[in-house]
């Protein structure tokens, strides 16, 4: 996964709901050292008996929002979704050097 | 000359063929061997031994360091397997943190730093009456291999050996039946149990995924959780992180990347799922199960209070209402008795 654009990790889940599997899978997908690179990671547990869904929101250098709701979505779509916008900023920053 | 000789090598001869003989003795004691074990029949389970009618005739194939196994028994994977239930049998109080990329170096942090939180909380009474225990060298913060502590939570909670012992289908040997945790009874009963949403596998079961790590404290001891969650998952007001000026090592660049990636998911508490909150309750639960102990005193005895005192009341009232209706026959007929006298 590529985890260079990412400014902010935002993810939200209840560990006792199975949709909390590809929110919490994302947050180990994220190399050691993403903290001293810039990003911020934010990790928020809802109770146990919440009904919300678990939910991640990513935000890029460029601005570009991404809001998931993890009940929908598996991680492997996730990090798709994801790595699709980082590929065009990728090709954007190797155009422009 | 030779009688001579043979005189002088008589008692030789004689030691000899009494070694002889009692070498002899040692190797038919070795051909009993394999019907020797560790423990002896008055001491080993009663209920395991017992063999059902009809139950399927002793295999013998194997040496009984070696019993028969569903599951590859060399590799790693059935060997933590084995590990899992045992701890998760002894062990009363396991706290599952979710751990995305600690380096080794954060690793040896966090754990520098839980150790100093722990070794300032004084020992506990794990049983009423006995010494006091220190537990902080006890208690671990582990890894562990998420899909085989599945496996071990099913077996734990579903698997039943003595069930399988008493069972016609389990196989047996001449030490009795096979029902290790890696055995084949033990595959079957776990693969064809139901979990019901109430059981506690199926509450814990979400909490089974990516990579987890375990706080393992061997007692239940809320002073020692409040100390851990203190230093791993501090709360602001309940759980403080130490103060930079107590405890500048807290603030070091390497164990702060380290907590950030250390999420605080669940835990199991003598055999019940506590999510965060629940666990916030039991690290602050004062004075830890001796507390517990004292305010369980304290309600009880008022509950007797009060029972005495209701118990009482109504007597009480009735002979209020007696004695006042008493009084107030006496005070008629004082009233009557005069009245009587003028009149006659």
């Amino acid at each position: 996964m590529i985890t260079k654009f990412m400014t902010e990790v935002t993810a939200k889940f209840n560990p006792f709901s199975t949709c909390a599997k590809p929110a919490r899978l994302f947050l180990t997908f994220l190399p050691p050292n993403v903290r001293a690179n810039g990003t911020v990671v934010n990790t928020a547990l809802l109770p146990r008996d919440s009904a919300e869904s678990s939910s991640l929101r990513v935000k890029f250098k460029d601005g570009k929002e991404m809001d998931f709701n993890c009940s929908k979505i598996n991680i492997k779509s996730l990090v798709e979704e994801v790595d699709r916008h980082s590929r065009q900023l990728q090709k954007a920053a190797d155009l422009s050097e | 000359m030779t009688r001579i000789i043979s005189r002088a090598a008589r008692p030789c001869l004689r030691r000899l063929s009494s070694e002889a003989s009692t070498l002899r003795g040692a190797f038919s004691l070795g051909a009993y061997a394999h019907n020797f074990s560790t423990s002896d029949a008055q001491h080993a389970t009663p209920g395991l031994r017992s063999i059902p009618e009809g139950a399927q005739p002793p295999i013998d194939i194997a040496p009984a360091t070696k019993p028969p196994s569903a599951r590859p028994i060399d590799t790693r994977k059935s060997q933590m397997i084995r590990t899992y239930t045992s701890l998760l049998r002894t062990t009363p109080l396991i706290l599952f943190f979710q751990h995305s990329n600690l380096t080794a170096v954060e690793w040896a942090a966090v754990r520098r730093e839980l150790k100093k939180a722990l070794d300032g909380v004084p020992p506990v009474n794990v049983m009423p009456g006995a010494e006091p225990v220190d537990l902080s060298s006890k208690v671990q913060l582990q890894v562990l291999r998420t899909n085989m502590l599945n496996v071990a939570l099913k077996l734990v909670e579903f698997y039943d050996p003595e069930a399988a012992a008493a069972s016609k289908a389990t196989p047996r040997t001449s030490k009795g039946p096979i029902v290790h945790d890696l055995s084949k009874a033990a595959y079957e009963q776990v693969k064809s149990a139901e979990i019901s949403p109430e059981s506690a596998y199926a509450q814990i079961e979400p909490l089974m995924v990516g990579p987890l790590a375990g706080l393992i404290i061997p007692a239940v001891s809320p002073a020692h959780v409040a100390a851990a969650l203190s230093v791993l998952a501090p709360v602001p007001g309940k759980f403080p992180a130490p103060t930079r000026r107590k405890n500048p090592g807290y603030y070091d660049p390497t164990f702060q990347n380290g907590l950030a990636k250390l999420v605080l998911i669940g835990g199991r508490i003598e055999g019940k799922v506590f999510d965060q909150a629940g666990i916030h309750w039991v690290g602050g639960i004062e004075g830890g199960l001796d507390g517990l102990r004292a305010q369980l005193v304290a309600i009880l005895q008022g509950a007797g209070l009060g029972i005495t005192s209701t118990l009482e009341g109504g007597s009480r009232s009735l002979w209020l209402a007696l004695e006042g209706r008493k009084e107030q026959l006496e005070e008629e007929s004082k009233k009557d008795a005069p009245a009587d006298a003028s009149s006659s």
